[in-house]
C-alpha cells in the first residue's frame, strides 16, 4: 500500500484480501499480527469515513449561491 | 374636416374619380380590398403561427385562426384547395402560404390559405441532436473513461428544479438510505428558453464547490458527486438536456456527474456524456447513495471475520511452538544452540504478541511464554543443574551403560568441564 490514503473502495478491497488470507491460514506469528494490525486500522478508517458523509443540507437558488461564491472570492 | 377627408379619398382612388361627398362604406371597403390585393406583401406570403379554433366543416372548407403572442388573424382553406396534414390540430405550429383577402360584405379580412404545413419543431431539434452526438463521438467524448462514483459520497451537489417533485423524491430517498447525508441543492430552471443557461451556470457552481479552496472557505468537504436532472416530461420539455452547452458543462466537471432526467425510451445527450446515466432522479439516488446500515453491517461482519481468523492463526502458531518445545527437549546438544536461537526469536514474537490489542489470545500467549521460560534448558542450568554428555555428544539421562573410566562432558550455565566416571551407582526402584 502506498503512502497515499486509500479510497474507501480500495480500503474495503484490501480488507477483504487480508481477511481471506488470514482465513486461509498457514502464516507465521509475525505475519498474522501484521495483517491483523493493518486490518484493524483499515476498519477504523472505513468506519470513521462513514461518519464524515453526514453534514449540512444547503438548498439555494442559482442566483443566491452564485452571489455567495462571488462574495467569498472577494 | 370632411373636405380634408374628401381630399383623402380623391387621392386614394388614384383613378381620376373625384369624390366630393362622404364615401359609401361599401366603396370604401372595396377600395381597401383593391389596395390590399395589389400589394405583393399580402400575396402568397409565408406566415408562421399557432392554429386555434380549427374547424373543418361538412362543406369541405376549413376555418381557423393563426396566432402568436403578438397577434392573430382568421384564415380559411377552401375545399380542395390544398392538402391538409392530418396531424394539424388545435395548437399545432404551422407555416402557411396565404393571400390576404377582404370579405367586403362584412368588412372582415382573412387569410386564404394555399398551402399549410405543420412545423416539425422536434424534427429540427432531433437533427441538431444527431449532429451534436456525431461531433461528440468524433471528439472521443463518448468513449472517454468515466469517473468512478465515490463509494461514500461526502458532498453531493444536486442541480435541479427548486421545489420540484423530483427534488422531494430525491431528498426522501437520500434520507431513507443515509440520513443527514451532506448535500447542496442548486435550484435552476429545467424547462423553457432559460433552462439551458441556468443548468450550465448551476454546473459551473458545482465545479467551484468541488475545489479544495472554495470548500475550505465554506467549511465543508469539496463536492465529490454531481446529480443533474429533472422529472419526466415531453421531449420538448427535456430538450435542454440535449443541448451542446449542457453537454459541455457536464464534460467539464472534475467530479463525476450523474444524468438523472426522467425518461424511459429516448437517450438524451446528457446521458451519453455523463459519468453515470440514471433513468430518473430517484434511480440516481438509488445508484449513488449507499445504505448506511448496509455498509455498517458489512464492516461489522468484516471486523468479526478479521478477529476470528487472527485468533485461529495465533492458536496455530502456539501449537507450532509446542511442537518446537518438545523437539527441543529431546534434541542433542548439537541442535541445542540452534533451537535455543529459534526459541529466543519465538519468545520475542510472543513478547510482541502480548502487547497486541488482541487481549484474550495474547494473554494466553503471555502465559505460555512464562511456562516456556520456566522449562528453558538455560534456566535449568542457571539453577545449579548440569547436563551430562558422552564424549560422542549423546545426552546422558541415566547411569545405565556407564563404565568406570569413561570420558564425559559436564555442561554448566556458563561453560563445560571434561570429566571421567569413577564409579556408578543406581538408585533402587528407578528404571
Amino acid at each position: 500500500m502506498t503512502d497515499e490514503q486509500p479510497t474507501y473502495t480500495e480500503a474495503v478491497l484490501r480488507l477483504e484480501t487480508i481477511v481471506s488470507t488470514l482465513e486461509r491460514g498457514g502464516m507465521g506469528l509475525d505475519e498474522t499480527l501484521k495483517l491483523y494490525e493493518e486490518g484493524a486500522d483499515l476498519l477504523k478508517r472505513c468506519k470513521s469515513e462513514l461518519a464524515t458523509a453526514e453534514g449540512k443540507l444547503n438548498e439555494l437558488q442559482l442566483d443566491e449561491i452564485e452571489f455567495e461564491l462571488k462574495a467569498e472570492k472577494q | 374636416m370632411f373636405k380634408n377627408r374628401g381630399h383623402f379619398f380623391e387621392t386614394m382612388t388614384g383613378s381620376g374619380q373625384v369624390t366630393t361627398g362622404p364615401l359609401p362604406i361599401g366603396q370604401f371597403v372595396q377600395l381597401i380590398k383593391q389596395t390590399v390585393s395589389h400589394d405583393p406583401l399580402f400575396r402568397n406570403q409565408a406566415l408562421k403561427g399557432e392554429v386555434t379554433q380549427w374547424k373543418q366543416y361538412a362543406s369541405g372548407h376549413t376555418y381557423f385562426s393563426l396566432r402568436d403572442q403578438d397577434g392573430q388573424m382568421s384564415a380559411v382553406i377552401w375545399k380542395g384547395k390544398c392538402p391538409i396534414d392530418p396531424s394539424i390540430k388545435e395548437g399545432s405550429e404551422v407555416v402557411v402560404i396565404a393571400t390576404l383577402d377582404l370579405y367586403v360584405k362584412r368588412g372582415n379580412i382573412q387569410l386564404v390559405v394555399q398551402r399549410i404545413e405543420p412545423v416539425n419543431v422536434l424534427g429540427e431539434l432531433e437533427k441538431a441532436k444527431r449532429l451534436l452526438i456525431e461531433d461528440l463521438k468524433q471528439e472521443g467524448e463518448l468513449d472517454r473513461n468515466r469517473l468512478p462514483i465515490p463509494a461514500v459520497p461526502k458532498h453531493i451537489a444536486i442541480v435541479t428544479g427548486a421545489g420540484s417533485a423530483a427534488l422531494s423524491d430525491m431528498h426522501r430517498l437520500i434520507d431513507n438510505r443515509w440520513p443527514g447525508l451532506r448535500r447542496t441543492v442548486i435550484g435552476v430552471l429545467v424547462q423553457g428558453p432559460r433552462a439551458p443557461q441556468e443548468i450550465v451556470r448551476g454546473l459551473a457552481v458545482t465545479r467551484s464547490l468541488a475545489t479544495e479552496k472554495t470548500a475550505k472557505e465554506r467549511g465543508e468537504p469539496p463536492v465529490d458527486l454531481v446529480i443533474v436532472g429533472r422529472g419526466g416530461g415531453s421531449p420538448e420539455d427535456l430538450w435542454a438536456f440535449n443541448l451542446e452547452s449542457v453537454a459541455r458543462a457536464i464534460l467539464a466537471s472534475p467530479v463525476p456527474v450523474v444524468s438523472a432526467v426522467g425518461h424511459e425510451s429516448d437517450v438524451l445527450v446528457s446521458d451519453l456524456v455523463a459519468d453515470l446515466r440514471a433513468s430518473t432522479p430517484s434511480d440516481a439516488i438509488e445508484r449513488v447513495v449507499p445504505s448506511r446500515n448496509e455498509m455498517e453491517f458489512l464492516l461489522d461482519e468484516m471486523d468479526e471475520r478479521l478477529k476470528v481468523a487472527s485468533r485461529r492463526q495465533l492458536i496455530d502458531c502456539r501449537q507450532k511452538i509446542t511442537v518446537l518445545h518438545s523437539r527441543l527437549r529431546v534434541a542433542p546438544l548439537a541442535g541445542l544452540n540452534r533451537a535455543k536461537g529459534e526459541m529466543m526469536r519465538i519468545a520475542s514474537r510472543i513478547d510482541r504478541a502480548a502487547r497486541q490489542t488482541l487481549s484474550v489470545q495474547s494473554n494466553a500467549l503471555a502465559r505460555y511464554e512464562a511456562s516456556l521460560a520456566a522449562v528453558h534448558p538455560q534456566r535449568v542450568l542457571e539453577r545449579g543443574y548440569s547436563m551430562t554428555q558422552t564424549a560422542e555428544g549423546a545426552v546422558l539421562s541415566s547411569v545405565e551403560g556407564l563404565q568406570s573410566g569413561q570420558d564425559i562432558i559436564l555442561h554448566f550455565a556458563d561453560g563445560s568441564a571434561d570429566a571421567q566416571i569413577l564409579k556408578t551407582q543406581k538408585i533402587e526402584g528407578t528404571k
